[in-house]
Order: C-alpha cells, then sequence, then structure tokens
C-alpha cells in the first residue's frame, strides 16, 4: 500500500493584515485515513482547509496534495479533490438535479455521466422526490446533503469537509456518514472540521487539533490519548475513575478550555 | 427572580438599539462616506419640507380665504401620495432592519405595534408629509380662525390615516417579500407599475386631443370619485364645515375615522401573526406523492467546451427564473412601443425624435439594447452568490466561466437587436440595409469593449446581486463610473463616426470605420480574457468575501 502522505503542509501561514490565523503548521495525512481537524471557534480550522483546497492564497509555506504542489499544479489538484467549504458553494436558482449535472460537467465528466450520476446521487441523499424545487428553497440539510453530493460527484481521491454536520438532522447524518465511510472503504482520504467531538471521534481515524493557529497535537486518537495522559501530573486523575480519556475530554485538555461553573451564580 | 416588565424601558431600549446600529455602522470607511451623502440627504429634505411647509400654508390660505376651500383636494392628495408611495418607492426593494426579530424578547401586542408606528414615524416621508398637513391647517386655521379646532381634528385622524396605512402597506408587503417567489412577482409588479408612468405621455396626449366638454366631464368624474377616498374625504370635512354644512362635514369625518379605523384592522392582522410567531419558511413539508424526473442532460454547444456549456446553460436557467431582471433586459422592445404610441408631445406641440427621425430608431433601440445590458455584464458574478466559491474549488479556468457568461450576454445582444429590428419595420418601416449594417458593426465595436470593461470590474468591484430584486444594491458605485465612463467613450467615438459618415454622406462609410474599430477591441477582449485567470486569482479573497456575504 502506499504510504506517501495524501496531504502534506510545510510552515503553512496566512496572515490578515495583523492577525496571524495560521501559524506555520506542518500537517502529514496518509492514503485512506479519515482525519478530523479540530479546533476552537477563531483557532484557523476554516482558513487552513480554504488553504488546502485553493480557495484561500497562503501567506507562506507549502502544500502537497497526492504528490501535487497545489500553487504549481492548482487545476490538477482540484480535479482529484471534493470540496464542502464553509458557505457551501450552492448556486441557488437551479434545482438540485441542474446543479449536480452543472457541477459533474464543471469536474470534466461528460453530459451523461452527469446527469446519471447526478440523479443517483439525489436518489441517495433523499433529495430526488422534490425534483422542480429551487436550491434556494431547499432546508438547511438538504443544502448540506446537495453541497455533499456536488463535493463527490467526480469520485474525488480526497475530500475536504467544513463542518458537514452543522444543522444536519440525525437521519441525514446517518446518510452523509454511511457514504463517507463507504468512501475510506473504497480507499478515499477524507480531511473533515467539525465541533461535534463524539462524530469525530466515532469517524476518524487520525486527528490533529490547532488552537490559536498553531498545530497542538497530532496523531491517531490513542497518540493524543497516550500524549494527554503522559502529560498529567503524578497523583491527578487523567480520566473519570481508571476509564479512557474521551476525544472531548483530550481536546480540552489540549487547548486548556477550562470551566468556572462557580461564576454566573445567579442562574437557574 | 424574574424581573417585571417594564415598558417604556423596553421603548428606551428599542430606541437605543436603532441608535447604537446606527454609530457602530459607521465603522467602516464606505459607511462613512454613506452618512456624508445621508447628511446631504437630509440637508435637501430639510428644504424641501420648508418649502412644502410654506407653499401649503400659503396655497390652502388663499382656498379657504377666497371661499374655494373645495379645491383642497388639490393639496391633500399630493401628501397623500408621496407619504405612501416614497418610501415603498425607496426601501421597499432593499433590507430593512427587520422589526419582528425583537419578538424574541418578552414585548407585548401593544408594545410590539407602538414599535412599528414609532418606526413609521420616522420615515422621513412621514416627515414631510406632517409638514405638509401642518402647514395646511396653518392655512386653514389663519383664513377662518373659528375652523382651528375642527381643522386640526380632521388634519389629524388624516395624518393618523397615513401612518397607518404606510405601516399597513409594508406589514403586507413584508409578507409578500418574504418568499421568493412572491417577491420575484412583487418586483415584477414593481416594474410593470415604474414602466405604467412611461403611459401617463400617451395618454395626456390623447386626452389632450378630445374635445374640450369631453375633458371637462373626465375632471368632473374624478372629481366625484376622489371624494370618497380619504384625502378628499378630509379635505371635504374642511370644505363643508367651512361652507356651514356641518353634517356633510362631520359625516366625511366620520367616513375618515372608519377608513382609519379598517386600515388598522388589517394592520392589526398582519402584526398579530407576526406576533403570533408567524413561519414564513420555504422549506415546506414534502408533498405526499412524491415527484420524479427522466433523466436530463445538459446542454451542448457546438464547438464550445464542456465548461462553457455548463456556464452558459447555467446562466440560462438564471434569467429565466428571474422576472425582474427579464423585464429590464427587454426593456428596449416597451420603449419602442412607448415612443410610437406617444407620435407627439402635446405640452411642446412637437414630435418626439424617434417618430421625428425614425431612421433613428434602429441605432437607438440597439444602443439601448447595449446600455441595459450592462446592468448585467458589469456585475457578471453578483447573481452567483456563495457560488463563486465553487468556482474557484473547480478545476475549472475563469477564462472558460467567463466566456459562459459573456456568450449569453452577447446572445441577449443579439435577440434584442433582432426583436427591434423587427419591431421597428412593423412599427414604422424597415430599417435600412446601410443603417443595419453601420449599427451591427457598431455593436461588434461596442460589445467587445463593454464585455472587457465588464469583466474585469465583474472581478475587481463585485457585488452580491439578489436576482429578485430591481434596485440600485446590485452595482457598486465604481461600477458604475467606470460603466458610465466606458458609455461615453462608445457613444463619442459612435458619434464621431456617424459624423464623419455624414460628412461624406455614406453610411457603408461608418460600417467600415466600425469594423476597423472592432478589429481593435475584439483583441483587447481575447486579451484580457486570456490574463482573466491570473486576475481572478489575484482578486480571490475580495470576490469571495464579497459575494459569500449573508
Amino acid at each position: 500500500m502506499d504510504t506517501a502522505p495524501t496531504i502534506t503542509t510545510q510552515g503553512l501561514t496566512r496572515r490578515f493584515g495583523e492577525m496571524l490565523a495560521v501559524d506555520g503548521i506542518d500537517l502529514h495525512v496518509a492514503p485512506g485515513q479519515f482525519f478530523g481537524f479540530l479546533g476552537p471557534n477563531g483557532a484557523g480550522k476554516s482558513t487552513t482547509i480554504k488553504m488546502l483546497t485553493g480557495l484561500l492564497a497562503p501567506s507562506s509555506g507549502r502544500i502537497e496534495i497526492l504528490g501535487l504542489d497545489l500553487n504549481a499544479n492548482p487545476v490538477e489538484v482540484k480535479r482529484q479533490i471534493g470540496v464542502v467549504p464553509e458557505g457551501m458553494a450552492l448556486f441557488g436558482r437551479l434545482t438540485g438535479a441542474e446543479f449536480l449535472s452543472f457541477a459533474g460537467r464543471m469536474y470534466g465528466l461528460d453530459r451523461e455521466t452527469a446527469a446519471k450520476r447526478g440523479a443517483e446521487l439525489l436518489d441517495f441523499m433523499q433529495l430526488a422526490d422534490q425534483p422542480k424545487k429551487l436550491v434556494t428553497d431547499y432546508s438547511h440539510g438538504m443544502q448540506k446533503k446537495l453541497a455533499m453530493a456536488a463535493a463527490v460527484i467526480h469520485g474525488p481521491k480526497v475530500l475536504f469537509l467544513d463542518e458537514p454536520f452543522e444543522g444536519v438532522d440525525a437521519i441525514a447524518a446517518g446518510t452523509l456518514k454511511s457514504m463517507l465511510q463507504g468512501m475510506i472503504a473504497r480507499g478515499a482520504t477524507i480531511f473533515l472540521t467539525s465541533h461535534v467531538l463524539e462524530i469525530v471521534e466515532r469517524l476518524c481515524s487520525h486527528l490533529a487539533i490547532i488552537h490559536r493557529g498553531k498545530l497542538v497535537a497530532q496523531g491517531s486518537l490513542e497518540e493524543l490519548r497516550a500524549g494527554v495522559e503522559a502529560q498529567t501530573p503524578a497523583g491527578e486523575d487523567s480520566g473519570v475513575s481508571g476509564e479512557k480519556l474521551t476525544l472531548e475530554q483530550i481536546f480540552l485538555r489540549v487547548v486548556g478550555g477550562e470551566r468556572k461553573t462557580e461564576e454566573l451564580s445567579w442562574l437557574g | 427572580m424574574n424581573p417585571t416588565l417594564n415598558y417604556r424601558g423596553q421603548l428606551a431600549a428599542v430606541a437605543d438599539l436603532r441608535w447604537r446600529m446606527f454609530v457602530n455602522g459607521l465603522r467602516s470607511k464606505r459607511a462613512k462616506a454613506e452618512l456624508v451623502s445621508r447628511v446631504i440627504v437630509t440637508i435637501a429634505f430639510t428644504v424641501a419640507g420648508l418649502g412644502v411647509f410654506i407653499a401649503a400654508t400659503g396655497f390652502s390660505w388663499y382656498l379657504v380665504s377666497q371661499g374655494k376651500a373645495d379645491l383642497l383636494p388639490l393639496l391633500l392628495w399630493p401628501v397623500f401620495f408621496f407619504w405612501q408611495v416614497f418610501p415603498v418607492m425607496s426601501t421597499a426593494f432593499t433590507s430593512n432592519p427587520d422589526s419582528s426579530d425583537l419578538l424574541r424578547f418578552p414585548l407585548t401586542y401593544r408594545s410590539y405595534f407602538l414599535i412599528r408606528l414609532a418606526y413609521g414615524f420616522c420615515d422621513p416621508a412621514s416627515g414631510l408629509g406632517t409638514v405638509g398637513l401642518f402647514g395646511i391647517f396653518l392655512g386653514v386655521s389663519f383664513a377662518r380662525p373659528t375652523l382651528l379646532p375642527w381643522a386640526l381634528l380632521v388634519l389629524g385622524i388624516f395624518a393618523l390615516f397615513n401612518l397607518i396605512l404606510q405601516q399597513t402597506v409594508f406589514a403586507w408587503l413584508e409578507r409578500w417579500l418574504a418568499q421568493r417567489r412572491t417577491r420575484e412577482i412583487m418586483g415584477v409588479l414593481f416594474i410593470l407599475f415604474m414602466l405604467s408612468f412611461q403611459l401617463i405621455g400617451p395618454m395626456m396626449g390623447r386626452m389632450g386631443r378630445k374635445p374640450r366638454p369631453e375633458l371637462v366631464q373626465t375632471v368632473r368624474i374624478i372629481s366625484r370619485v376622489q371624494a370618497v377616498f380619504p384625502p378628499g374625504l378630509a379635505a371635504d370635512a374642511v370644505a363643508r364645515t367651512s361652507e356651514g354644512q356641518f353634517v356633510g362635514g362631520v359625516s366625511s369625518l366620520l367616513f375618515l375615522a372608519a377608513l382609519t379605523i379598517a386600515v388598522g384592522c388589517l394592520l392589526h392582522v398582519r402584526l398579530r401573526a407576526q406576533f403570533r410567531g408567524e413561519n414564513l419558511s420555504e422549506s415546506g413539508a414534502r408533498p405526499a406523492v412524491a415527484q420524479k424526473q427522466s433523466l436530463q442532460l445538459g446542454w451542448k454547444l457546438p464547438g464550445g467546451s464542456q465548461v462553457v456549456a455548463a456556464v452558459f446553460e447555467k446562466e440560462v436557467r438564471y434569467l429565466a427564473r428571474s422576472g425582474p431582471m427579464l423585464l429590464t433586459l427587454f426593456m428596449p422592445m416597451f420603449m419602442l412601443v412607448i415612443f410610437r404610441l406617444n407620435p407627439a408631445n402635446p405640452m411642446r406641440g412637437r414630435s418626439n425624435f424617434i417618430s421625428g427621425t425614425p431612421e433613428l430608431a434602429f441605432p437607438s433601440a440597439a444602443a439601448y439594447a447595449m446600455l441595459v445590458l450592462t446592468n448585467l455584464v458589469y456585475n457578471s458574478f453578483g447573481g452567483d452568490g456563495g457560488g463563486i466559491q465553487f468556482f474557484y474549488a473547480s478545476p475549472a479556468r475563469f477564462r472558460q466561466i467567463v466566456m459562459g457568461k459573456n456568450l449569453i450576454h452577447a446572445g441577449i445582444l443579439l435577440v434584442n437587436t433582432t426583436f427591434a429590428w423587427v419591431a421597428i419595420a412593423l412599427l414604422w418601416a424597415p430599417p435600412p440595409l446601410a443603417l443595419t449594417f453601420a449599427t451591427l458593426a457598431a455593436l461588434l465595436f461596442a460589445a467587445p469593449l463593454n464585455f472587457t470593461a465588464g469583466n474585469l470590474l465583474s472581478i475587481y468591484t463585485p457585488r452580491k446581486r439578489d436576482f429578485a430584486t430591481f434596485g440600485r444594491q446590485n452595482v457598486s458605485q465604481t461600477t458604475v463610473l467606470a460603466s458610465l465612463g466606458t458609455q461615453l467613450v462608445i457613444v463619442g467615438v459612435g458619434f464621431a463616426v456617424f459624423l464623419v459618415a455624414r460628412l461624406y454622406k455614406s453610411l457603408w462609410l461608418a460600417t467600415l470605420l466600425f469594423l476597423v474599430l472592432a478589429a481593435i477591441t475584439i483583441p483587447i477582449y481575447i486579451l484580457v480574457l486570456r490574463r482573466i485567470d491570473g486576475i481572478a486569482l489575484q482578486r480571490q479573497e475580495t470576490l469571495v468575501a464579497e459575494l459569500c456575504r449573508a
């Protein structure tokens, strides 16, 4: 099996004026990994994913996707990846079928294949029963599913998802998860950001945590857990009475999230 | 413990909110520039208000003191129209702060109703309307001091009627504008309403040609009909009382009060529904019977790439689903009909320029077709909104995307020009062959120039466009100025070419000159198109940030 990284970044940096949004991060994502990219609000997750997909130019640093330098080969890289960005990137005044057919052709599929795959995806995503409805009239969850369908219509080798489960109901989330797991089983690599740590814990084999623009942890869940436990001072319980640390606990330890429960005493 | 509700505190909090929104909105340079324009507008309104006040006072004083109080409708109808129509035209099709956002807080219905009326009272139209009515009140009172309390009561109720009606219209407009379909229908109706003003000229022309007794009869009918509407009722209540017909005056006032209550009920129905938390969501429940659609293949363009064809198809579908935009694009046809209907200007006793010189009809219609198209060409990514990210994420080249868009622009121009030629042939006479070719050659010169400027400005100064609305917010000020400059250059060059052709008495010379100019503008267009990928990449952040804005 090819173990050369699917996604590699070296010193990836992005500044917005004085603010350093992403500060020299080095990422390594191996082929076939379901990679979760976590961080608190404003940590730099969306900025990173935008840079990895060519939606935002880095201030400095290097990005390689599938062994290709993104800066030198943007079109070739884009041909092989799929993206669901933060704003979903939909064309509101098309129907779902029209949008998928359009998306397929923009990724180089012929008319027949684009239309056929579009119909299959609409069926799979349970969006096929209102063919005349415009995308702008879809609910948020339906739009998320459609954005996902558009991102995979060309069969990408790498899929980038920015908060794919945000605002999606349990049924739709189940549909999306089964599709993503199917892609992983067929050898694709998935890079996702999410605030829903339970889902990330269940789906992702590897993780990275970004905090204030810097990469503060990277590895498999077990590696992160071991790292946190190793940093726990002697005599202090690292987990809940001997149980394994959950991803939420690991995350909070890594980013230093403290809860001041003694405050706001007037509540309740 | 929950604090007790303090209604005055809530109203003060809303006033403070509006103030904070205004102050915080001044943080950007753009907002500061807008403040300057607001100050200028405020000064203009103040001057206008002063003028309205003086005119209303003087005219009403004259009418009542001369025993011509029955002509008071001439003052009250303009006030009514201004109060009701101005706010709709100036703000209904732009974004307004939504007072229903306040409903998450524990407001009583009464507070909510009052806040809505207070919003209305702060409107410039209400301010000017009130100033006008106050002027009428003073004029009537000066002329007949005994009428002071009666005029105060009548005009006060009339002002209340206007305020409530204005808010009722807004509340119902909000209801209709809340959903895409009804919003589009409203947009089309709005444009038709504006266009209908163009028909006033031809109608006046026909009226002017009618014999005088018929005209007098028409005025009498209008006078009788207007008397049962609020401005007529208010005027009637004052006029009859001034003539000693107290019963008639009181009955007119009662009728006006009844109408005010009726309109108030309509407002109540709307606000009550909002207060109870009506849901205007467009993502309704799924239909019981699922519809299935057969596989539909995308379009194919002969000689065009897959990407160009896909973008072309997408643009056509967007346009086909945009009533207001379509209407705007096909305006040249409508204008030709207007010119045909209005062969002579009754006020000046001479014909309009196209009826006077029909040979100008085709070049004028083609130039107008080009002009209305700039609305689309100069902000061609505006309608894509968040979809711009898709363009950047896809492996397609921007030059192909832009070419797909320019193809539809050229198609619209071609269709419009063809229709214009046919319409002119039917309405007047077929344009001469030399003129037809000269005009087409002029388009061949002007279109690439406009497309080049439009493509660059679409990337450099984009503005998110809502296809369902019709208004000035669709392009940036920079684009407007640059577009104006380009049109001035084109018109100047075109004028010079036609002047030379006239000098040599040959329109074929104009065709030749325009073709030579087109041989310059077409390569410029191609050159810029080739560089558009780099420019789009360079301007990526601005474009995405502007178009993905909520």
